[in-house]
């Protein structure tokens, strides 16, 4: 044979096993995890420690938090448990889940209700908050200063609701006395992308505005009434939204807090449930979450009515309003011995020894110890099948 | 077996394997969008609202989106990648022929999340600076520029879609350009043509691969998802000016469709927006070829 016929059967040889390897990898997630599963119990004389990898997704809002608890925990294992956690957004993070391809599900909210319920027949699940996040609310005036422009839920609503069109509206001006507030449009900033950011803010706007309750509702997307009226803009991301803000001046827009520090942006004082204005500090958010634990469900039962709905404003003279968890969802069941406790083995870790202040990310918040007894004790449920 | 045959059989088995991809990609965006189309039928193509807390949707403003910035985009492209591959193989020196067509090609292959961050911190500033605040203050009172501009539009995102463009459309040309007979150009010098009129008979000559250049442009300033989704400003209305913010079909997938799996007819909308998008395209398409046959048929 020619060296020319030599080399196209090479190609072609080599493409049909790319290809057979890439239809087989295609088929796996149906049946079984993408990755596959490789507990081996390594043999050491006196205790015999669990060593694996397992699964989880969802929240991008968790990733960064997420990945810094998983490469630490391999540290301190000395490498013998590998968390893979993958990015894909709090709605795909929870269809995955339910599907059965993943170990564990980060989320923004926690499970849907009807998902919850389909679980109840195969074994129950369990959710819990790991992280608190909080999320500000940013403008750009240019004359106004960070932490000066004070605010209400209902102002900001009625921003996005397109019925306060000017800075300078008496809404506005009657909360800020001591501010000249220019008589400009109020651009309205929103994530475009789905987002549990959204999902809580919206949750926020429908607690103190029955209008915003009504007409629109909360969800990881809605129909934004400011873009009716040609002022809101959609920006993709954190990132989309803090480029936004600092692009467009008189707007206003909501974005974790971690971005709008490292952006620079300026940030407006909420007035809480108690009627004081106040900005995210770890008081506030401290003082939020010990509000919100007579109201928090057990790990077992369904959250779905209660957060963010109910949790969005809490009570307390410093409470911060817009104070979110983040959550992490497990089935109760595991088939494995060994998955089921490098679950329990990793979560335990995160709420007690991850809540310490160097395994924090910059920007996220540790759960007080009442909060976090909560996965504690829903963890004490995880069981073989 | 010759070694001839083998080699005919491999093309054929790569020529169906191509095919047969196509035709699933067809299939798959038939059988997963069709919920919608038995849901909400041709409202979903008429309707404006992408409403997900109460499972509300309808496509048309990413719809004109789409069509909107793509048109701008060919209308300030086109102009441009003709003069490119002209200039560059005709009145370039040929020394730096090489170097500008190289650059050109890495324009065509750079990662548009690139175009999409330099247009969002860079271009549409810029635009809006110099370009939108003009029209609109002495142009205002003509409906395209009537409204108000901020920097991200639909109008940015169609002109950051042109320079993206512009490299695709240009090389087509040039090669088209390039390969014309030499003794063709000799002809038109020695009828005493001067050099504006040896490239305008030049031109006319490579027309077919004119229109396929453009067209292809074309299809990849309607499919372009993440350059357009950070400055086209994603906002679900109607248009009413080319300053107005808005959508596209393929940025509005792009945004939603981490989350599409939370609902339950939101995944059939978006992929009842791909549909729709291919058919868009396929029927421009169609009647690119068609004219083509036209305009050469006319000689």
């Amino acid at each position: 044979m020619r060296t020319s016929t030599k080399l196209v059967i090479t190609i072609v040889v080599i493409a049909v096993l790319i290809s057979i390897f890439m239809l087989s990898s295609w088929h796996t997630p149906t049946q079984q995890p993408i990755t596959t599963y490789t507990a081996t119990i390594t043999s050491t004389p006196t205790t015999v420690p669990l060593s694996g990898m397992i699964n989880g997704a969802g929240a991008s809002f968790l990733n960064p938090q997420m990945q810094a608890w998983a490469s630490r925990f391999y540290e301190i294992t000395g490498g013998r448990i590998q968390i893979n956690y993958q990015s894909i957004g709090s709605g795909a993070g929870q269809a995955k889940f339910k599907e059965g391809i993943l170990d564990f599900a980060g989320s923004d909210p926690p499970l849907k209700s009807d998902i919850y319920n389909e679980f109840k027949g195969k074994g129950g699940i369990i959710q819990f908050p790991v992280i608190i996040g909080t999320i500000v609310v940013v403008h750009n005036i240019p004359n106004v200063e960070s932490g000066k422009l004070r605010l209400t839920g209902e102002v900001v609503a009625k921003i996005y609701m397109g019925e306060i069109v000017y800075w300078d509206d008496p809404a506005i001006k009657v909360l800020n006395p001591e501010l000249n507030l220019p008589h400009e449009k109020v651009i309205a900033v929103h994530r475009s992308d789905g987002s549990g950011t959204t999902r809580v803010f919206t949750a926020y706007l429908s607690k103190v505005s029955e209008t915003w309750r009504s007409k629109v509702g909360s969800d990881f997307t809605v129909a934004w009434p400011v873009d009716e009226i040609g002022n809101g803009v959609g920006a993709k991301g954190n990132e989309g939204v803090s480029a936004a803000v600092q692009q467009n001046p008189y707007s206003i827009g909501y974005i974790e807090t971690a971005y709008a520090y490292s952006a620079g942006l300026k940030i407006a004082l909420l007035r809480n449930a108690d009627g004081n204005y106040v900005l995210p500090t770890k008081e506030a958010v401290a003082s939020a979450a010990k509000a919100l634990v007579k109201v928090l469900p057990r790990a077992y039962e369904d959250w779905s009515h209660i957060f963010p709905d109910e949790t969005v404003d809490p009570p307390g003279r410093e409470s911060y309003p817009l104070t979110s968890f983040s959550f992490v969802i497990l089935r109760q069941v595991y088939e494995d011995p060994v998955k089921n406790a490098i679950l329990k083995e990793f979560f335990e870790w995160v709420l007690t020894e991850g809540q310490k202040p160097e395994n924090i990310v910059e920007g996220y918040e540790p759960l007080p110890p009442e909060v976090a007894v909560i996965g504690l004790d829903g963890l004490k449920l995880l069981r073989t099948g | 077996m010759s070694s001839e045959k083998i080699f005919s059989i491999f093309l054929i088995a790569f020529a169906s394997i191509s095919l047969l991809i196509v035709t699933g990609i067809v299939i798959s965006l038939i059988v997963n969008s069709y919920p919608i189309f038995l849901m909400d039928s041709l409202s979903f193509i008429f309707k404006s609202v992408w409403n997900p807390v109460k499972e509300d949707y309808g496509i048309l403003p990413a719809l004109l989106g789409t069509l909107i910035t793509s048109a701008i985009a060919i209308s300030i492209s086109t102009p441009l990648a003709i003069s490119l591959a002209v200039f560059s193989t005709e009145i370039l020196p040929m020394r730096f022929r090489e170097f500008i067509n190289n650059i050109s090609d890495l324009m065509a292959s750079l990662p548009s999340v690139i175009y999409g961050l330099w247009g969002l911190y860079v271009l549409a500033p810029i635009l809006y600076q110099y370009v939108m605040i003009p029209l609109h203050q002495y142009l205002g009172f003509i409906p395209l520029f009537s409204t108000k501009p901020i920097p991200t539009n639909l109008f940015t995102a169609g002109v950051l879609l042109a320079i993206m463009i512009v490299p695709f459309a240009s090389s087509v040309i040039r090669e088209a350009y390039s390969a014309v007979p030499y003794y063709l150009k000799e002809a038109a010098y020695s009828l005493g043509m001067t050099k504006w009129e040896v490239i305008k008979t030049m031109l006319g000559y490579i027309k077919s691969a004119i229109f396929a250049g453009i067209f292809l442009a074309l299809g990849r300033a309607m499919g372009e998802t993440m350059a357009v989704a950070m400055v086209v400003g994603n906002t679900f209305t109607l248009p009413k000016s080319l300053f107005d913010m808005g959508y596209t079909i393929s940025s509005l997938i792009a945004n939603q469709f981490p989350n599409a799996e939370a609902y339950n007819h939101m995944i059939p909308a978006l992929y009842g927006g791909a549909f729709i998008l291919f058919i868009v395209g396929l029927t421009m398409n169609l009647a690119g070829l068609y004219w083509i046959k036209k305009v050469m048929s006319k000689g």
